[in-house]
């Protein structure tokens, strides 16, 4: 048998892959090719007409002031929440690996945010903001508790990191535990021999050898942040005065309820490029970092 | 062998929520939630089985009550849908799978996008000589009003009379001069705030401030002028006398401190116990109101206004919610003749007069149906339409006007804009706008 013909190779892919390729491409790549499409209609979402307009819908979303404040302000937010996250999974994680009493409970309890939905995290959280800080803040009088943060435009989007932080920091501290696990002991018990101090031996021997988890935490936190929609629709919907509308609920509202499919799905394509070029930016750079021991 | 068995068990534990995951067709969405569907075990069951969607979150259990009870009498099998999601976005989903339900109930801008192309002619129909309120879209009846709502003030009568000790009459405060009387009253008897806004978009920008379109003299003419750029809006008559009393509903608002905090079940709440007197709304409130230790005596009044036109006389609304017939080849004709015996049904039968007024605590929009048992808000918005006196909906609001407006009308209820930079911004949305084709 001629393993080298391009009919064997075509056999052995689809034996393995078959099935595999077929459902990606039933799933992913032709809805992606057919909303491509529909950015050249100015389909309304319902009617059975899809009009093909050309680019108006990307002239359409570079003139939508909205969408550009939605995302210039997703930008910040995931920055924040991006850094934030990280630097406490990373503190968690160092603190359930350092052997204290209990570490497995601690473990599950840091993760348990994350098996709790979005949309239920979000309300659990409007509750917290709105009225137990609120009535905190009220007997014991302290100014800044006493009127809800939601109501003002930069408390709300504190209020946004905060519940990402919470919810995501659990996911994260499993992956830098795996990373602080994958550290061999000989190198750390020969850094201490050779007058390493505790700090020393995390920043030089640990950290260089834990990047994988940097990059994989890093690309999960980034493209989580930028695609939020659960929280910040049962945390803020948007309120107060739409100052808290991230770019992924705008293209829902602009293509379901304002009816203009076709820009909707103009402004998720570019949401979509940019998401990848600063995902696949982040993995490069981490990549080049990474070194074995 | 222990690892063995462990593993298959997971094995057929995994591939089980596989195939749960898969089966099925109707469990796509999640949010779509299938009411019970009544089996068609009549002895005489006719083999015909429609869908309804349903729309109105708090009528749902009755609906699937109902169902039941209509697939025994009539052998005509019912299923019921409900979805939270917005009816249009939901409606394409179905439609764009070949799947749309028989009936569907949408809102009213929903029959005049969507009507033409998949909704059926009811113009032969004979309860439409019955109502006031059916919408046609060139010249064909599409759309089946399935109740009325109004928009108004609603007000908690056993608060006020508790402070007052006189009986509380509505009608004694059609003008703002006497409204704010009657506050400063209820201060001075303890209340110390005596009303409560709510703050959500559509409240205020769909509800609110579409009285100020209302309210004109000519709606379409202020519309267009407002899309031309040529409506003066912060000199408008309306508009003032309108904002003047969304002045005084702030100045007193329970939650002046931090307005745009304050959550609907709270300020739903307060008035319902009766720890704030006034509060802008309409008889859909009261399933919210309903959930609460309510005051017996509530009801709804027109908006206080200093003003001659009438309109402090008057509710604003009409016809709310209406069931389209799917019209295309996906229905069949038997489906489209039980859909449209089951919306005669909800007007001539008895017991379908019962479910819509008794069971559901619709105001119903037909001339011979008869409606006793109320809520305190649903009798109010009943005798102003008994007595023509509501000033008609206007339905062809762009699509993003409630949440581009409500979010500008925030602003202003936080205290960031003043009256002219509100108007300004409103008038810089119409300006920018294309008008809605009707």
């Amino acid at each position: 048998m001629d393993t080298s013909s391009m009919s064997f190779k075509c056999r052995q892919f689809f034996m393995f892959a078959g099935i595999t390729t077929v459902t990606f491409v039933a799933v992913v790549i032709l809805p992606f090719v057919y909303g491509l499409y529909l950015t050249f209609t100015s389909w309304d979402g319902v009617s059975k007409q899809k009009p093909f307009v050309g680019l108006t819908n990307y002239a359409s979303t570079f003139a939508d002031a909205a969408y550009w404040q939605a995302l210039g302000r997703t930008f910040i937010y995931s920055i924040i929440a991006v850094v934030l996250v990280n630097v406490v999974a990373f503190i968690l994680a160092f603190l359930v690996t350092s052997g204290v009493k209990g570490q497995n409970f601690f473990r599950a309890g840091f993760f348990i945010p994350n098996l709790i939905g979005g949309i239920v995290l979000g309300y659990i959280w409007k509750f917290v903001f709105n009225r137990a800080f609120v009535a905190l803040g009220e007997s014991l009088s302290i100014g800044a508790l006493s009127t809800s943060w939601l109501a003002t435009t930069s408390g709300a989007m504190l209020c946004l990191i905060i519940v990402s932080v919470w919810q995501y920091a659990g996911y994260m501290m499993l992956i830098y535990v795996a990373g602080f696990m994958s550290v061999s002991a000989d190198v750390l018990e020969a850094a201490r021999i050779d007058g390493c101090t505790n700090m020393q031996s995390i920043i030089h021997i640990s950290v260089p050898l834990m990047v994988s988890s940097f990059v994989q935490c890093l690309f999960l936190t980034i493209t989580r942040c930028f695609m939020v929609y659960d929280v910040n629709l049962s945390l803020t919907n948007g309120e107060p005065f739409n100052s808290s509308v991230m770019a992924a609920m705008h293209v829902y509202n602009q293509a379901f309820t304002y009816k203009n499919y076709g820009t909707g799905q103009a402004e998720a394509l570019i949401l979509f490029i940019v998401c990848a070029v600063v995902g696949v930016l982040q993995v490069y750079i981490g990549k080049k970092a990474e070194v074995s021991a | 062998m222990k690892k063995k068995l462990l593993a298959m068990a997971l094995v057929t534990a995994m591939s089980l929520s596989l195939v749960a995951c898969g089966g099925g067709s109707d469990s796509g969405s999640g949010s779509d939630s299938e009411g019970g569907s009544a089996s068609g075990e009549a002895a005489a069951s006719t083999g015909v089985s429609i869908t309804v969607f349903n729309t109105k979150s708090e009528i749902q259990d009755q609906f699937v009550e109902m169902a039941e009870e209509y697939s025994a009498a009539t052998g005509v099998d019912v299923e019921v849908y409900y979805s939270s999601d917005t009816v249009a976005a939901h409606l394409a989903t179905r439609y764009s799978a070949n799947d749309p339900y028989t009936i569907s109930m949408v809102d009213a801008k929903d029959v005049y996008s969507l009507g033409e192309e998949h909704a059926i002619d009811l113009s032969d129909q004979e309860w439409v000589a019955n109502t006031d309120y059916a919408i046609s879209v060139g010249g064909k009846v599409l759309g089946f009003p399935v109740c009325i709502e109004a928009r108004g003030l609603m007000y908690n009568a056993t608060a006020i009379e508790a402070i007052t000790g006189e009986e509380f009459n509505p009608d004694d405060y059609k003008t703002l001069d006497a409204f704010l009387g009657l506050l400063d009253q209820l201060v001075a008897g303890g209340m110390e705030t005596p009303t409560g806004i709510m703050k959500e978009d559509w409240s205020m920008g769909a509800h609110y401030l579409a009285e100020v379109y209302e309210e004109q003299p000519d709606v379409e003419a202020f519309i267009t002028s407002l899309h031309e750029g040529s409506a003066d809006l912060a000199n408008n008559e309306k508009w003032n006398s309108l904002m003047d009393t969304f002045d005084v509903l702030m100045k007193y608002n329970y939650a002046a401190g931090s307005p745009v905090a304050a959550e609907r079940e709270v300020s739903e709440q307060k008035l319902a116990e009766g720890e704030i007197a006034f509060m802008f709304g309409g008889n859909w409130d009261w399933a919210m109101i309903n959930a609460y230790d309510y005051s017996e005596k509530m009801g709804m009044m027109p908006v206080p206004q200093n003003t001659s036109d009438g309109s402090n006389e008057k509710l604003v609304g009409g016809g709310s919610k209406y069931f389209m017939i799917d019209s295309s080849d996906n229905t069949s004709a038997e489906q489209q003749q039980a859909a449209k015996d089951f919306l005669n049904w909800l007007v001539f039968d008895e017991a379908g007069n019962k479910f819509l007024t008794e069971d559901c605590a619709l105001v119903p929009a037909y001339s011979n149906i008869n409606a006793d048992a109320l809520d305190p808000l649903s009798i109010s918005v009943k005798a102003f339409a008994d007595g023509g006196n509501l000033i008609e909906n206007y339905n062809y609001l762009p699509d993003d006007h409630y949440s581009i407006n409500g979010a500008s009308f925030q602003k202003y209820l936080a205290g960031q804009v003043d009256r002219a930079g509100l108007a300004a911004e409103i008038e810089s949305y119409w300006s920018s706008t294309t008008p809605v084709e009707h």
